[in-house]
């Protein structure tokens, strides 16, 4: 499962879009807000979460791989 | 009207291209800059937060002189031993033992300090080290201090540019490069005067444990560009046969094992015995592809699961394994919270990784042969780091991808700028977004999934002679639907062009494969049918792109005497 953004504490700085090595993370102009657009391709890496300047992300991870 | 090749996309002009901004690139990138070249990276992310150690890295291998088995000397006589038959030791010397004290000091002064805030170095042993050379250190932001320092030296970026052929002049001579942007789609000539290759190892081409392909142990972006593009044009490419495995948590292939097994974590099985010491005599602390093999053999053989037990640790060491872990892999702690274990009660189940083309050993890799100058063997080309032969892991990537810089932007300064033809560029366009128009009738997904399968099954850690020729037949099978995967934006386009990268790299692999008619390295090159390690082997099988297709040759490497520093 992919980073969760919390968008109450999201200021559109688009940190995350920029810095994701798999592209997943897509920064939606017209909504002016990050989405998790490649969830399946998330490697993981918590780059996302280690550069967001206000700690709006969380890493969360699914059944898939917690219980395999 | 443009007649030039102007006309087919934006053309950029530098002295040195740098293609992948991870710890080799922006090391090289430093040097290059310092040397007065102009410096563009392109990367598919950014150079912030791309390749290998994005998210950080907790561990770099170096010799101090603090003792016998701490100098260079002990160092490349270690490292002729466990990684002998792939390492070229005069290469090594180069490429990392006389840039290691630059390295050292430039790492203190970008801000990421190798040294504990006491002034020491915490140094730990595992991978069967003959000493502890592993130095611990936070390495969770030494990718955005280094692309900081790049910038500050006036290195430009293309990110989120996906580089995916090379451009040669009539010689032969690579004169740059070609790409795209990954979500506007434009497309970029790029003019260097000399071009480094940066772009790691392949991932994504062996079937993954936990059936999800971008869960690898090394990043899954990483899926043979360079190899390829070096390939492609005709440059020589070595080590290709090792398929590199290791132990990860069960679930989450990350990194982290060094840490554990630095700290004293104790490898068990189901009946809670210590297995490791039946297959080699520094037992947990053994090199990984003893780990890798003794850890697949007890679940084969029913003694599974297995697990790494960490509960004897002392209060101060477990504290430590605690901060260390999540600067290997910062989100591992977070699988270890969320699976509800303890460490200090608890053991963690532990699985033998997904298959990748890279290395062997902590030392040298797999890929793109280069001289003590990373000069590969195509006039105008350059390899730094994982993508090369002779560069692996952070040290040698750090030290190594700095003198690729060095030497890049030194012959740059000699070389004119060339362009290539209208035709050339033309043409490579056309290729490169021809998934764009495709028929759609195969997904990239299912191709990609489908030779990652075949490959476990024929060219995994179990291969012989027959497995081998019926993977190459396989793969040319499957290559025959390769033109029906339809990009449906420019991100797919990106990814259709790894799938591309995979498939040719598996191929060079399997050609390198049969050509090494012995086993070596454990379970990174078993041949069944060749069960022993020949030392007629001690050298490379070079793999290389000829016009009757792929062909491959044996490089003699000597392992008599420790070169001259």
């Amino acid at each position: 499962m992919p980073p969760v953004i919390d968008l109450d504490k999201c200021t559109g700085c688009g940190t995350c879009d920029a810095h994701c090595p798999l592209d997943v993370i897509h920064y939606n102009e017209k909504k002016n807000i990050p989405v998790v657009k490649y969830p399946d391709e998330c490697w993981h890496c918590g780059s996302c979460r280690l550069d967001c300047p206000v700690g709006a992300i969380t890493i969360k991870f699914g059944p898939e791989m917690l219980y395999v | 009207m443009g007649k030039g090749i102007e006309q087919f996309g934006e053309v950029l002009k530098t002295d040195v291209l740098i293609v992948g901004g991870g710890l080799a690139g922006n090391n090289a990138a430093i040097a290059a800059c310092e040397v007065g070249a102009k410096v563009l990276i392109a990367d598919k992310s950014s150079i912030e937060r791309c390749g290998a150690i994005a998210g950080g890295v907790d561990h770099f291998m170096a010799y101090l002189n603090t003792d016998t088995w701490d100098t260079r000397e002990a160092y490349l006589e270690w490292a002729g031993r466990i990684a002998r038959g792939a390492v070229n030791l005069k290469i090594q010397n180069a490429v990392f033992c006389r840039e290691l004290e630059a390295a050292i000091e430039r790492m203190d002064r970008i801000g990421c300090s190798l040294r504990q805030p006491s002034g020491e170095f915490y140094r730990t042993t595992s991978f069967g080290l003959p000493g502890p050379y592993m130095i611990n250190f936070n390495g969770k932001n030494l990718k955005p201090l280094l692309a900081k320092e790049a910038r500050r030296l006036g290195a430009m970026t293309l990110e989120k540019c996906s580089i995916t052929n090379l451009l040669t002049n009539g010689n032969g001579k690579v004169i740059g490069a070609v790409g795209f942007n990954i979500r506007k789609g434009n497309f970029y000539i790029i003019l260097a005067k000399t071009t480094i290759l940066a772009t790691g190892n392949t991932n994504r081409i062996f079937q993954n444990p936990t059936g999800l392909p971008f869960n690898t142990w090394q990043c899954p972006a990483n899926t043979g560009a360079a190899q390829t593009m070096a390939f492609e044009v005709g440059a020589h490419l070595a080590n290709m046969e090792i398929v590199r495995i290791t132990v990860v948590p069960r679930g989450f292939s990350a990194a982290g094992l060094n840490a554990l097994t630095g700290m004293g974590g104790k490898i068990v099985n189901a009946k809670g015995e210590e297995f490791m010491f039946k297959y080699h005599p520094m037992g947990n602390k053994a090199p990984r592809y003893k780990l890798v093999e003794g850890v697949m053999r007890e679940i084969e053989e029913g003694r599974g699961p297995v697990y790494i037990d960490c509960r004897h640790l002392s209060e101060g060491d477990m504290k430590h394994l605690k901060t260390t872990l999540g600067y290997d892999k910062d989100t591992l702690p977070d699988f270890i919270e969320q699976k509800g274990i303890d460490l200090r009660k608890d053991l963690l189940e532990i699985m033998a990784s997904e298959g990748m083309q890279a290395g062997p050993s902590e030392i040298c890799s797999s890929g793109i042969m280069i001289d003590e100058e990373t000069k590969s063997t195509v006039e105008g080309l350059f390899g730094a780091g994982d993508c090369t032969d002779q560069m692996r892991c952070s040290h040698v990537c750090t030290t190594g991808g700095y003198l690729a810089g060095k030497m890049a932007a030194k012959y740059a300064l000699t070389f004119t700028q060339e362009e290539p033809s209208v035709n050339q560029v033309k043409e490579l366009k056309r290729k490169v977004y021809a998934p764009m128009r495709a028929s759609g009738k195969v997904s990239q997904k299912s191709f990609e999934d489908t030779m990652r399968r075949m490959l476990w099954v024929y060219a995994g850690a179990s291969r012989n002679e027959y497995s081998l020729n019926t993977a190459l037949e396989k793969l040319d099978g499957l290559e025959k639907y390769f033109n029906e995967i339809k990009a449906g934006n420019y991100h797919e386009l990106m990814r259709t062009h790894e799938t591309r990268q995979i498939l040719s790299v598996a191929k060079m692999m399997c050609h390198a494969s049969l050509a090494r008619k012995e086993t070596r390295f454990g379970v990174f090159h078993r041949r069944t049918d060749y069960p022993e390690t020949n030392p007629e082997f001690d050298g490379q099988i070079v793999v290389v792109n000829t016009d009757q297709g792929i062909k491959t040759f044996f490089n003699k490497l000597d392992y008599s005497t420790i070169p001259e520093p």
